[in-house]
């Protein structure tokens, strides 16, 4: 069954199958929280709340409606009420100093985890939207045309930001290797 | 030629996405300028790191939390809306028993003065539960007790005006999108109501998410509320707005006209 089918099945009120939309999605949502917010423990929330909004307001979903892009658009809205939540107590940029307990539960020194750690710190450094833009385009290697789908905008548009965002991420990277 | 559009020529160099023409470009320049040498090599770094960062296993207890909220929900779903017919159901029963078993004018009238009894109770816990559920949709601190509050607003048989100001401002300002849906649910319980139904078409022109867009285009349409149109025509072709929230537009201006 097709995304799109199991999503109409829950809509018309056979809510277990939402159970395969989780299985085929939770870890794409996680990770992709997991980047955006920096912290796997909070990742785990917010991937919990974006598939109780997945059966709450299934009626919101539009038959025939690609379910990745409307899934992700639901991810995108839990990060921003997330950030919204907590704008009035804290800056929503992500905790650099906290990071290494945060996001990543490896703490061998090895030298790819040494760069992995000073990439997720360059990443704090890029805006909201070019985080959400390298996740998808990077670190899950989808396409172009389907981030283009999800962003709701066109293929050239997502290319130039996405390679603008590598090149500022190129740069808060060996700026932050020197420190 | 400018640094980003070197980035630009070199990460496509990368990902082997260039034309034969440009490749033989971005290999001379390589060969030739130290500074674009030191930026392919920093990208392809960069690019290499993000390539090998992969996936991260979500913990296993994340699945058994959503079964057991899956589950919830499905009892939740099963459930009937009201929440007072059953202890309704009970004094009905109630008061059909002892007429069968006491009978006579004495009866009558202990009855009438139960009833009157029952009414002054029914209309406190009424009362109780408004100031309740109006003190949860005001709590600032906390989403969960706003979303409560505004669940249990969808379940009362009557609103006044107090609570539906309340929802309105709800509708309206809340930071939560579950927050704001709950209480579109709500007031869509009351849209016969004028006040409602004037405050759901305001709303329309200025409500901003998406997903609550959709809900309240879905339920204007329903409603048959003809004054949209104006506004479905703009929503459906606003280039700001998502395809989703258009095409519903456009779905509803179908159904009104």
């Amino acid at each position: 069954m097709t995304d799109e089918m199991l999503m109409k099945a829950v809509k018309d009120g056979d809510l277990q199958q939402a159970s395969l939309l989780f299985e085929r999605y939770n870890k794409r949502i996680f990770n992709f929280l997991a980047y955006m917010a920096g912290d796997r423990v909070l990742a785990e929330d917010l991937t919990q709340n974006v598939f109780l909004r997945v059966i709450r307001y299934r009626n919101s979903y539009r038959d025939g409606a690609r379910f990745e892009g409307w899934i992700f658009q639901i991810s995108r809205n839990v990060l921003a009420d997330h950030y919204q939540g907590q704008k009035r107590q804290r800056s929503q940029f992500i905790d650099v100093e906290n990071m290494s307990d945060t996001l990543s539960d490896n703490t061998d020194a090895a030298e790819q985890d040494d760069k992995e750690h000073l990439l997720q710190r360059a990443m704090t450094r890029l805006t909201e939207e070019q985080r959400q833009l390298l996740v998808l385009t990077r670190f899950q290697h989808r396409k172009y045309e389907e981030v283009a789908q999800i962003m709701n905008t066109t293929v050239a548009n997502i290319k130039v930001k996405v390679h603008r965002a590598i090149g500022q991420l190129r740069e808060h990277y060996f700026t932050l290797e020197k420190i | 030629m400018k640094t980003n559009d070197w980035d630009s020529l070199l990460i496509d160099y990368i990902d082997q996405n260039l034309s034969a023409q440009d490749r033989e470009k971005v290999e001379a320049a390589l060969r030739t300028d130290a500074t674009v040498r030191l930026q392919y090599e920093q990208l392809r770094e960069v690019l290499q790191t993000m390539d090998h960062a992969g996936e991260q296993e979500p913990p296993a207890r994340m699945t058994t939390s959503f079964n057991t909220l899956l589950q919830e929900e499905i009892r939740a779903a099963r459930q009937p809306r009201t929440i007072s017919l059953t202890p309704a159901l009970y004094r009905v029963a109630a008061a059909v028993a002892l007429l069968l078993v006491g009978g006579g004018v004495g009866f009558w009238i202990s009855r009438h003065q139960q009833q009157q009894a029952e009414l002054e109770a029914m209309q406190r816990e009424m009362k109780a539960t408004q100031e309740m559920l109006l003190s949860m949709l005001g709590n600032d601190l906390s989403a969960s007790q706003r979303l409560q509050g505004a669940t249990v607003a969808l379940r009362m048989d009557r609103a006044d005006n107090e609570l539906v100001t309340v929802l309105v401002r709800t509708l309206t300002d809340d930071p939560n999108t579950n927050v704001r849906l709950a209480a579109l649910d709500a007031l869509g319980k009351f849209s016969d109501e004028r006040p409602v139904r004037q405050a759901l078409i305001k709303a329309l022109s200025t409500q901003t998410d998406p997903l609550v867009q959709i809900e309240l285009i879905r339920m204007l349409v329903d409603m048959k509320e003809k004054t949209i149109l104006k506004e479905l025509h703009r929503i459906s072709t606003d280039e700001q707005l998502l395809n989703e929230v258009k095409d519903e537009a456009h779905a509803g201006i179908l159904r009104l006209s």
